[in-house]
């Protein structure tokens, strides 16, 4: 099969992908930079004492969807003070510079044919294509090595043809997966 | 991956001084990154050589996980950040 991404001069990067597919990686580009928009503080709006509004604007809780949990994951495994510390010191800045390289790839794939990707957008791209697979791997349920070599093998052996919607999302995932392969080929040729 | 054992004098207790650098970041292995982009990280964020940052990922891809720098509690803040924008699932922890 011909490679959808192919290094050009300066370190730009070559897109071969019809207007649909790129359409439909966009699209899945956007979708987590909208998962990740910051969350609404939960507690002590106007009313409350000083202090605790303080303590809640300060606060930064362990996103409860467990894809955005991944995304921004603990810093520490055994370490709660470390990880809340953590989250509390580079949180914002983190979900906003996923949302900025989310936002470039997405405005990248979306320019008409043919597109030439900077390097600044490869990468972005990059990065991007990670979060998404994270994102729907945390959906399918994958959770280990075994995990994702069952998955691969089901997409091979034609399990998303049907109308199964974890099926149709392993197919995604595969198809994401291969496209981010050939990227890291063709950036680091 | 193993090496021989080398024989080491032991230095007196009173003599131990602390290292300065006693932290360390370190990167779990997860079914979803790919081999080929691990090693690409390793290589761009830490400036790793190709056969360095494979090792690295080698270890992590096949003993669970692999202590990728060290330095202070500063620096290693900043690398798992940086492994998190990366969308590694990375740890920072006191060296053991």
């Amino acid at each position: 099969m011909a490679a959808t991404f192919t290094r050009a001069r300066g370190g730009r990067v070559k897109v071969r992908l019809g207007d649909e597919d790129r359409s439909v990686v966009a699209g899945l580009l956007e979708a987590v930079s909208e998962m990740l928009e910051p969350e609404e503080p939960a507690a002590a709006q106007g009313e409350g004492d000083l202090f605790a509004r303080l303590e809640a604007e300060l606060a930064a809780p362990r996103p409860a969807d467990p894809a955005v949990a991944r995304l921004l994951p603990d810093a520490s495994h055994d370490d709660p003070e470390i990880a809340e510390g953590f989250r509390r010191l580079t949180q914002d800045d983190l979900r906003e510079r996923k949302r900025s390289a989310l936002a470039v790839a997405a405005a990248a794939l979306r320019r008409p044919a043919p597109v030439v990707l900077s390097d600044g957008e490869a990468q972005a791209l990059l990065k991007g294509l990670t979060d998404v697979r994270l994102v729907l791997a945390e959906r399918l349920g994958l959770r280990s090595d075994e995990d994702a070599e069952f998955l691969h093998a089901a997409v091979a052996a034609g399990a998303d043809e049907g109308d199964n919607p974890w099926a149709q999302t392993a197919g995604l995932y595969d198809v994401v997966t291969f496209l981010q392969e050939d990227l890291v080929h063709a950036i680091a040729s | 991956m193993s090496v021989a054992p080398v024989e080491v004098e032991r230095p007196d207790v009173e003599e131990v001084v602390l290292p300065q650098v006693p932290w360390v970041t370190i990167v779990w292995n997860d079914p979803v990154n790919l081999m080929s982009y691990v090693t690409y990280v390793f290589q761009t964020y830490f400036g790793y050589s190709k056969e360095k940052a494979t090792q690295l990922m080698l270890d992590v891809h096949r003993k669970g996980r692999a202590v990728v720098s060290n330095g202070t509690r500063e620096e290693m803040e900043r690398d798992t950040a940086a492994m998190h924008e990366y969308g590694l699932w990375a740890t920072f922890q006191k060296d053991e």
